[in-house]
């Protein structure tokens, strides 16, 4: 039985290549992307606990249900204001997107 | 079922390396690809974790919805100019560190002796799992489909083309 | 009493304030009324006063309280005594001589109200510094007179050195002031009171290294004020202001504060042999040595000025040897033959529009007769001729520092009155006799000055040749020193002596030399007039020496001026602008550029916020971490 630690390691460690993507990529979609990894990180962390842990059967896994159904809307929308983004400047450059600034 | 640590190896390595290599490559189809690559590891790691409508779930949501609703909107945000431009950062040389630092530390954490658990795995069956779904956790079930219904909705609006006449 | 003491200083106040205020529009050319008018009461209360004084009634008046901080207490405080009644004796007559003179002197000058507003002022300032019963307020006034004297120096200030001058004298004013203000800071911080009677009464319980250095720390601002040797520098610039200033200011009054003060400290010094002989050498030297160069000067007003300067070294010599009652005897005699002096120049100095150089006056002898007798009379007094005043003052000086047992002192000293001798008649012959030497339209325009100028010189002349008859015989304990034993009975050291042999020879050896020196003067000067010119280059190098001050001020400048204005040069680009600007201007720099390594925080860029959380959420959870441990 491959220990729960492992699984955990495994989830963080993924978790940590998404946070990477996120911070260092420069189209809007690839950060999307790594943002879904990191949701997928989180799945796996949670189908862990809720395989080994004693917390109640099952809980952990409807968790992670919702969190699919979530993050499936939330790409959607996350997507099309990229694609209305470009549509309005032609490029998904992150760094221009800094109307917030100051 | 139980599965022997090897087998977690291969699986975990099934994850881990897509996932790299998404991030890394300068094409973004390819890292479309990648990324397909590793959801199914990850629905392969939910059937080691005996959550196999997980695994099916994640299957048909992120392997065929997602990824293919993010291949539409890479296709279709194409740059006409066919310039290259700057994949990563100016700053990117700083969030490599910083990520291995987190790496780091969650592998610690989380691979320390506070996580120690019993051996028996608990996920229950599907038809278990589809009963707490519907009885319990009904409420959030229909709260998600409104969230559903809404993305929708706000999608839809948001890439609609500004055509009034 | 009480009412005449009070309204001696405060209605030349009045006078100064409403004149001040409204002399320029309202008073002009009539300024003169309330100013004199208030002076002439003064004098007259004066001498109400004097008489009060003589009959043995004293007062010690404590008006309130000025400050009261603690153990620090300090009175505004009458204390008049005979020494008070001698000095405003002086300053109220020769005052009062003086506001007469101005008012012809001063004709038509455009800043008549302001002049007599500030002699006004003036007067105020020198009556409470006579008046004062403690040394804070002898401060205080002492430099008010001060700034008068500055004022009115610089009176024409549209001239610029007789603006400098007036810093000069404030400048070199305060030097003195500095070390008279660590004296009496010392004074407090010893014996706790700063009154005259408490510090005379504690005077004894002080070391003798204590009493010594706070009596020359007191010396020093009587060097100061009183123009002796080194600060004696300012006095001869000081002949920039008009002359009625310089009679008045310069020769009468302002100056003798330092004897005056040296004077009313004498329990202290007595305490001290130490600080007495330091006096005695000071003003011994300086005696001597503005003597030598009051010789060579051509500047009518500046061979007065030295003059002063060396008188007033007679003084100090006097108080040093312990001759008290002499010095003050001088000081009174030299107040009114000086102040005539000065004011006869002034006289001689409009007569020809404005000459003051001696080399281009001459032959003046029959056209201005009034002054030119009243100048005659009053260097009869300097030179110490018998029977004038200054023969009298003088003699009780030079017999004080022989029976004292300072032979030396004495011998400079009548070496001084035989040059004080010459050059005062240098100066009535260079001006008055032989031919006229100077411009003739300027010679044929001379004429007597207006009686409102003579009649004060008439005045003056009076007390110039009695005063020494009335107060001085016989010479030793003669009138004056029985008026003042009182005053000095703690200092006197040594019984006073009677009339002698010793004293009478000592006498007639001063007057010998007196008219020895009037002689080398005809001599030079009307006998065979090309012998000055022949002497001087047979000096050589000594006539420049002394024509030149013996380059006192070169010397000044070399060492003191020039470098401080080079370290102030320094202080300024270096510390001023280079330190203190750079490190405001660098403080702003620091902010801008803070500004600039920071505003990509803030840039807009989403992943750059989130890589900020990140950073944030890293380091919690090391810290949770490390926690846990």
């Amino acid at each position: 039985m491959t220990p729960l630690q492992h699984y955990l390691v495994l989830a963080g460690v993924l978790f940590a290549v998404g946070a990477w993507g996120v911070l260092a990529r420069r189209n809007i979609i690839m950060v999307v992307m790594c943002l879904e990894l990191m949701f997928n990180a989180v799945n796996i962390a949670l189908a862990a606990f809720s395989n080994y842990a004693n917390l109640g059967a099952g809980r952990g896994e409807a968790f992670v249900f919702f969190v699919l159904a979530i993050a499936a809307a939330e790409v959607a929308v996350g997507l099309a204001i990229g694609i209305a983004m470009f549509r309005l400047r032609e490029r998904l450059d992150v760094d221009e997107l800094d109307e917030m600034k100051g | 079922m139980q599965f022997s640590t090897p087998v977690f190896y291969i699986v975990a390595a099934l994850v881990i390396i897509p996932a790299v290599l998404m991030v890394s490559l300068k094409n973004l189809i390819y890292s479309a690809m990648a990324m397909i690559a590793c959801f199914s590891g990850v629905a392969a790691v939910f059937v080691t974790l005996n959550a196999e409508l997980l695994a099916a779930s994640q299957l048909l949501i992120y392997v065929g919805a997602i990824s293919i609703l993010i291949l539409f909107a890479i296709m279709l945000t194409r740059r006409r100019s066919g310039a290259v431009g700057i994949f990563f950062h100016r700053q990117s040389w700083a969030a490599l560190p910083a990520a291995a630092a987190l790496a780091v530390v969650l592998g610690l954490v989380l691979g320390s002796a506070r996580f120690n658990a019993g051996s028996s795995p608990k996920n229950p069956a599907t038809a278990n799992l589809s009963r707490l779904l519907f009885n319990q956790y009904a409420f959030p079930f229909e709260l998600a489909s409104l969230v559903l219904l809404a993305a929708i909705v706000g999608a839809v609006l948001l890439a609609r083309r500004e055509r009034r006449p | 009493m009480k009412a005449a003491v009070l309204l001696i200083p405060l209605l030349p106040l009045a006078s100064f304030i409403i004149t001040g205020f409204f002399g320029r529009r309202y008073f002009r050319e009539k300024s003169h009324y309330l100013s004199v008018g208030s002076v002439a009461l003064s004098w007259a209360l004066s001498m109400y006063v004097f008489i009060q004084v003589e009959r043995g009634q004293t007062l010690s008046w404590q008006l309130y309280t000025w400050i009261a901080a603690g153990k620090f207490h300090v009175d505004i405080g009458f204390l008049v005594d005979e020494l008070t009644a001698i000095m405003l004796l002086v300053v109220s007559t020769v005052g009062l001589m003086v506001h007469i003179y101005s008012i012809g002197y001063m004709h038509g000058d455009k800043g008549y109200y302001r002049f007599f507003a500030y002699i006004n002022l003036f007067m105020f300032s020198m009556f409470m510094l006579v008046l004062a019963n403690n040394y804070l307020l002898l401060y205080v006034f002492w430099e008010a007179v001060g700034l008068c004297s500055y004022l009115l120096i610089a009176f024409w200030y549209p001239r610029l050195s007789a603006s400098n001058a007036g810093m000069k004298a404030f400048l070199v004013n305060r030097v003195g002031d500095f070390g008279f203000s660590l004296g009496i800071m010392l004074i407090f911080v010893t014996l706790g009171t700063l009154s005259y009677s408490g510090v005379f009464a504690a005077a004894g319980t002080l070391g003798g290294g204590m009493v010594t250095a706070i009596c020359l720390l007191l010396f020093t601002g009587a060097v100061g004020k009183s123009a002796q040797f080194p600060l004696h520098v300012w006095l001869p610039d000081a002949m920039e202001g008009p002359t009625p200033v310089s009679s008045l200011i310069h020769a009468a009054t302002m100056v003798n504060a330092g004897v005056y003060m040296v004077a009313r400290s004498s329990p202290l010094f007595a305490h001290s042999h130490t600080a007495m002989l330091v006096v005695a050498a000071v003003g011994t030297f300086t005696a001597i040595f503005a003597a030598s160069i009051a010789m060579v000067q051509n500047d009518i007003k500046k061979v007065l000025a030295y003059s002063t300067v060396s008188q007033l070294g007679y003084m100090f010599m006097a108080l040093g040897v312990g001759a008290w009652a002499a010095a003050m005897f001088h000081l009174l005699a030299h107040g009114f033959f000086k102040g005539l002096l000065f004011l006869c120049s002034g006289s001689v100095i409009h007569a020809l529009g404005g000459e003051q150089d001696m080399r281009k006056m001459g032959g003046l002898k029959k056209k201005i007769k009034i002054t030119y007798w009243t100048f005659f009379i009053g260097a009869l007094a300097l030179s110490g001729f018998p029977g004038l005043s200054g023969f009298f003052s003088k003699d009780a000086i030079l017999s004080g520092a022989f029976s004292e047992g300072y032979w030396y002192f004495w011998i400079v000293a009548l070496i001084t009155v035989f040059l004080t001798a010459f050059y005062s008649f240098r100066l009535i012959f260079m001006t008055f006799h032989n031919e006229p030497r100077g411009d003739a339209k300027v010679f044929a325009h001379a004429h007597e000055s207006p009686p409102v100028m003579t009649a004060p010189l008439i005045v003056l002349s009076v007390p110039t040749v009695l005063a020494g008859l009335l107060l001085g015989i016989p010479p030793e304990g003669g009138h004056i020193d029985h008026f003042l034993h009182r005053v000095f009975a703690a200092a006197i050291v040594a019984p006073a002596h009677e009339f002698s042999f010793l004293s009478g020879s000592l006498m007639a050896i001063s007057a010998a030399v007196g008219i020895g020196g009037i002689l080398l003067a005809w001599h030079f000067y009307l006998r065979c007039p090309f012998l000055p010119a022949a002497a001087c280059k047979r000096a050589g190098r000594l006539y420049p020496l002394l024509l030149n001050k013996y380059y006192v001020d070169e010397i000044y400048f070399a060492v003191i001026i020039n470098p401080l204005r080079r370290f102030s040069g320094w202080l300024w680009r270096i510390v001023d602008d280079g330190v203190i600007d750079g490190a405001v201007n660098g403080a702003g720099w620091l902010s801008v550029g803070a500004g600039r390594l920071l505003r990509p925080i803030q840039a807009g860029k989403v992943q750059g916020y989130l890589f900020a959380m990140f950073l944030g959420l890293l380091a919690l959870m090391i810290v949770y971490i490390l926690l846990m441990l």
